[in-house]
């Protein structure tokens, strides 16, 4: 019984040993560059620091120490849940949209038919644009009298809503400018997922009849489970961390209807000068994403088809 | 056993740092040796014990003046050529976070630049120096005292720029108005953009943001003010302030001389003056360059009309010390040549930038000859009814919360009663006035 | 047969060209907003096409500060920091899919979590462990994060798990070090998503902003957002200019995708070859 025990500890440590030279230089970067800095945030969080002070000097806890009362002061004034609302209500209309667009680009862009090269490079123009300026031009395009958007409606007999200024459209104005600059991306992910399955199958498939949705629905989608997976939780993250596009376009209004975490975050600390509040805020923002994050992996089982 | 571990980790880390920055020196210069664009770094003066170098910051020549501050800092050189002056320029949007970030890791600029809003965090939280030891009696008092802080100078006016009614001469004569004077009243001013209204449905009388800016000037052209006298506690509610911010919205939702959002359609205050659509704007004096520009049509200023009393904006931009800095009697040297002397006054107006802030007018001569408008005076005569901003140390928090009430009276979704009662249950829940 | 190939294409094409142009309309308009002489990216009514179209915006980019020096500046630490993330994070994916050592799930899930922190509030304590380090002012300080990109890591530890085992234990009965394993079968399996990556790290170092921004104060190390930021004033922005410099500034980007594509070719490839 003991034998065993340390045989297999002996065992382990190997395999450790032998994944430690693959693993040093991430673990490092992870020390020094997210959990030095992640422990100071926590700290803060329990201050009420103003962002100006010099940080941590002699006496900083001292003068600062607050314990949890940033935590109870957001968790029990109304701000925090109109906030949590608007990032769920852009994270409904977004995630579903995204996936669909970004699924529809990718299965175009896995045809090798002439000229696809082209859409290749279209596609992904939005995503290598800048948000700074992609969120200036969309400001413009989306004006309601004189914007491309209402203008293109107004083809159709379509009188189209100020977007940005009203508070019904604004967030879904942000959905749609957020789609058409992460559409790309996420396309070129599922691209690389599409790519890599094994022709065999689809091959496989034709002989047995199948037509162009069957063999998508059947061969394709299963076998892209781990990309779409991927695709899911990065995106549900970003969702949650949306920020330059508010800033440019809305700055949080018309009132307050585009307020979120990182742009409360963010004016919270850099703005209001209360660097203690925004750490517990985005503390607070850290844990709804890791429990999201976590209810996805635990469901991960049922669909997600790793081919081994 | 731990401990070394820890030591060993620390090590690598060292020597990966001490690689990347050798090669990251290295490899990143040799590109660049071929080029004659880039300067030798200046570190070669600090050779000569006497001379120092220091490093100063700012926002204010970002999109379009870096030049004239270029043309400003060889000209201080040439009166101290022991003083060089390293210019760091950064955009308006990102200049905060950088600065706050670089004051509380402990390596601010020697000396830099803050606007009015952020100058009050700064001071009341002990991050600058007092500005002592240099003749300041050539600069404006009125923008002096804005940076004095319970007796303590800790900023210089850089420069100025305040706020005039400007207007649409064309429009004016079309619907046979007299154009505006200097004893105008709101109530002439409502008459007017009534009488300009009626001459078609896309055009409009006035555009007055109904935002935080315009609402503390026009409170105290209402007797008005946000805070009590000693800036003890909030007076948003007023019964003079509800008046004021009635007036203002119901130019929007009763006679509609200015426009709603939908009547906007997206265009700013600005592009609908120059597209000649709109009567009056009350604007910054920074507009006179992109209308003398852009407008088709004449127009001239006149100094804002008042209520109860007259009431002008003033913006200010200061430089600051930073206590820490080694440099701290150099430094002061450049910013009081920089915000006084004549030479670099002369630069600034030359290059039409903004106002320096000196008391002695006869300096500004040159900027009254520049037409349009015609009536410049009225720039310097506004000066004489200066409302200052109601500065606190939480000045962003409380101008945000009053911004956002504001809003949604303006839009009609609450009543000005309502909206400014609320905001000053908000800012008295969050802002300790000390 | 003929007929319903020739509808598929024509049904392909339309909507490839549909969704092409609602991807790339806002960039026309940045193009005709560039050649525009002033700053009026809101001129009303609507100039589709520059009424006078003038160079004078790209022009302006060129004198405003020294052009070649600072996309020198960009290109040298966008490269070394793709190499770096790519070098790194495959290497820890390798262990985290496909070499068993203990806690294995517990550390990349410690890992992705880093990935939940806004920036936003650990952006000063980083800034603090910098200056302890002495890093301020260097390429490294911009440079070195890239060592660990949760991101990067877990994409790639997605793809190597859909490596059969099969092929990694063949090349380890060959004799293959695991080093080698990782290398020779690993790697070349993860192409299509490693020439994923190294466009995208490539276009999150040469965009980002904010950090190099804090760091790199020098001017002489500025890179590129950093200098079209100073476009931006306190009462206003010359668009026509900023446009032109994104423009100029996404030129590169877009060689390294036209450039990258070339292995989404050879990843179709190697997905026919297979089994």
């Amino acid at each position: 019984m003991k034998s065993e025990k340390s045989r297999g500890r002996r065992l382990n440590e190997r395999s450790f040993f032998s994944a430690s030279p693959f693993l040093t230089a991430s673990l490092i970067g992870f020390a020094i560059f997210y959990f030095v800095p992640m422990v100071i945030s926590v700290v803060i969080s329990l201050t009420d620091w103003n962002g100006l002070d010099r940080l941590l000097a002699p006496g900083f806890m001292a003068e600062h120490f607050i314990g949890l009362d940033n935590y109870k002061a957001i968790l029990t004034g109304t701000e925090f849940w109109k906030v949590l609302k608007n990032t769920l209500v852009y994270i409904v209309l977004y995630i579903p949209l995204m996936l669909m667009v970004s699924t529809a680009i990718a299965a175009l862009l896995s045809r090798q038919r002439r000229g696809v090269g082209v859409f290749r490079v279209l596609y992904y123009i939005p995503v290598l644009t800048s948000w700074v300026a992609s969120s200036l031009i969309w400001k413009s395009l989306l004006s309601p009298q004189y914007g491309a958007m209402n203008g293109i409606l107004a083809i159709f007999g379509i009188e189209g809503p100020g977007w940005l200024t009203d508070e019904k459209w604004a967030m879904p104005a942000i959905v749609l400018v957020s789609v058409w600059k992460d559409m790309g991306f996420f396309g070129l992910i599922l691209l690389s997922g599409m790519v890599g399955i094994d022709r065999t199958y689809y091959e496989a498939a034709e002989i047995d009849g199948a037509g162009p949705w069957t063999r998508f629905l059947k061969i394709t989608l299963p076998l892209l489970t781990p990309s779409l997976f991927y695709v899911l939780i990065v995106s549900l993250i970003n969702s949650f961390q949306l920020f330059p596009q508010i800033m440019i376009m809305t700055d949080g209004g018309p009132n307050g209807a585009t307020q979120v975490m990182v742009e409360r975050i963010y004016k919270y600390g850099f703005r209001y000068f209360r660097m203690g509040y925004a750490s517990a805020f985005s503390w607070i923002l850290f844990i709804i994403i890791m429990i999201c994050t976590a209810v996805q992996m635990r469901g991960q089982k049922r669909w997600v088809n790793y081919d081994t | 056993m731990k401990k070394t571990k820890l030591f060993s980790l620390l090590a690598c880390v060292l020597v990966a740092v001490m690689l990347f920055s050798a090669c990251g020196t290295t490899s990143g210069e040799t590109p660049k040796t071929d080029e004659q664009a880039t300067p030798a770094p200046a570190e070669t003066s600090g050779t000569e014990p006497e001379n120092v170098t220091i490093t100063y910051c700012n926002f204010n020549s970002s999109g379009g003046n870096e030049e004239t501050l270029q043309k400003m800092v060889d000209a201080f050189q040439e009166e101290y050529p022991y003083i060089t002056v390293e210019v760091e320029t950064i955009g308006y949007d990102d200049y905060f976070t950088q600065m706050q970030t670089r004051v509380a890791g402990g390596t601010a600029p020697d000396c830099y630049e803050l606007n009015i809003e952020n100058f009050a965090a700064y001071a009341n939280k002990g991050m600058l120096a007092e500005i002592s030891g240099i003749d300041v009696s050539g600069l404006n008092e009125t923008a002096l005292n804005a940076f004095n802080v319970k007796g303590v100078q800790y900023g210089l006016p850089e420069s100025f720029s305040n706020v005039v009614l400007i207007y649409n001469k064309d429009l004016f004569d079309q619907a046979g108005v007299a154009y505006p004077t200097a004893d105008w009243t709101q109530d002439d001013l409502q008459a007017a953009a009534e009488a300009i209204r009626a001459l078609g449905d896309d055009i409009f009388g006035i555009w007055q943001p109904i935002t935080y800016n315009e609402f503390f000037k026009v409170v105290a052209q209402y007797g008005g003010a946000l805070l009590n006298e000693d800036k003890t506690a909030f007076s948003i509610n007023s019964p003079e302030n509800i008046q004021a911010a009635q007036a203002l919205v119901d130019r929007v939702l009763v006679s509609n001389v200015q426009p709603n959002t939908v009547q906007q359609g997206g265009m700013g205050d600005w592009d609908m003056f120059m597209s000649g659509r709109l009567g009056m704007i009350p604007t910054g004096i920074w507009a006179f360059q992109t209308f003398t520009e852009n407008c088709d049509f004449d127009w001239d200023i006149a100094v804002e009309p008042g209520s109860t009393q007259k009431a002008t904006h003033f913006f200010s931009n200061c430089v600051v010390l930073n206590p820490e800095s080694k440099n701290q009697e150099a430094a002061a040297t450049w910013l009081a040549w920089l915000t006084s002397s004549t030479r670099s006054a002369e630069i600034r107006l030359e290059a039409g930038w903004d106002l320096p802030a000196l008391s002695d007018m006869d300096a500004l001569a040159s900027y009254l000859e520049i037409t349009p408008p015609e009536n410049r005076e009225a720039v310097f005569e506004s000066l004489n009814y200066l409302a200052m901003p109601p500065v606190i140390e939480d000045y962003a928090l409380m101008s945000d919360i009053i911004g956002q009430y504001l809003a949604a009276a303006a839009d009609g979704t609450m009543t000005v009663e309502d909206a400014l009662n609320a905001a000053q249950a908000d800012c008295e829940a969050q802002i300790s006035l000390g | 047969m003929i007929h319903k190939k020739r509808l598929s294409a024509a049904a392909y094409y339309l909507l490839g060209t549909l969704i092409a142009v609602l991807a790339t309309i806002p960039f026309l308009w940045m193009i005709t907003t560039s050649l525009k002489a002033r700053g009026a990216l809101m001129s009303i009514p609507i100039e589709w096409i520059p009424k006078e179209p003038t160079l004078a915006a790209y022009v302006k980019v060129f004198s405003k500060f020294p052009f070649f020096r600072t996309i020198g500046n960009s290109l040298f630490i966008s490269v070394t920091y793709t190499v770096i993330t790519l070098i790194s994070a495959s290497m820890a994916a390798f262990a985290f899919a496909k070499l068993e050592f203990p806690r294995a799930g517990m550390l990349l899930k410690v890992f992705l979590a880093t990935m939940m922190i806004p920036t936003q509030v650990t952006m000063i304590p980083l800034f603090v462990v910098m200056n302890k380090m002495q890093l301020i002012n260097t390429y490294s300080s911009v440079i070195l994060p890239s060592i660990f990109r949760p991101f990067a890591i877990f994409l790639l530890v997605q793809q190597m798990r859909t490596i059969p085992n099969d092929y990694l234990d063949a090349a380890r009965i060959d004799g293959a070090s695991t080093f080698r394993v990782y290398f020779r079968v690993a790697l070349p399996l993860c192409r299509p998503t490693l020439a994923t990556l190294s466009i995208t790290t490539f276009m999150e170092a040469w965009n980002d902003y904010l950090w190099p921004l804090l760091m790199l104060t020098d001017k002489v190390k500025m890179t590129l957002p950093i200098a079209l930021s100073t476009l931006n004033g306190q009462y206003s922005t010359e668009y026509n200019v900023l446009m032109a410099g994104s423009l100029i500034s996404m030129v590169p980007i877009i060689l390294v995708y036209i450039f990258a594509q070339k292995y989404f070719e050879n990843g179709m490839m190697a997905g026919g070859i297979k089994g």
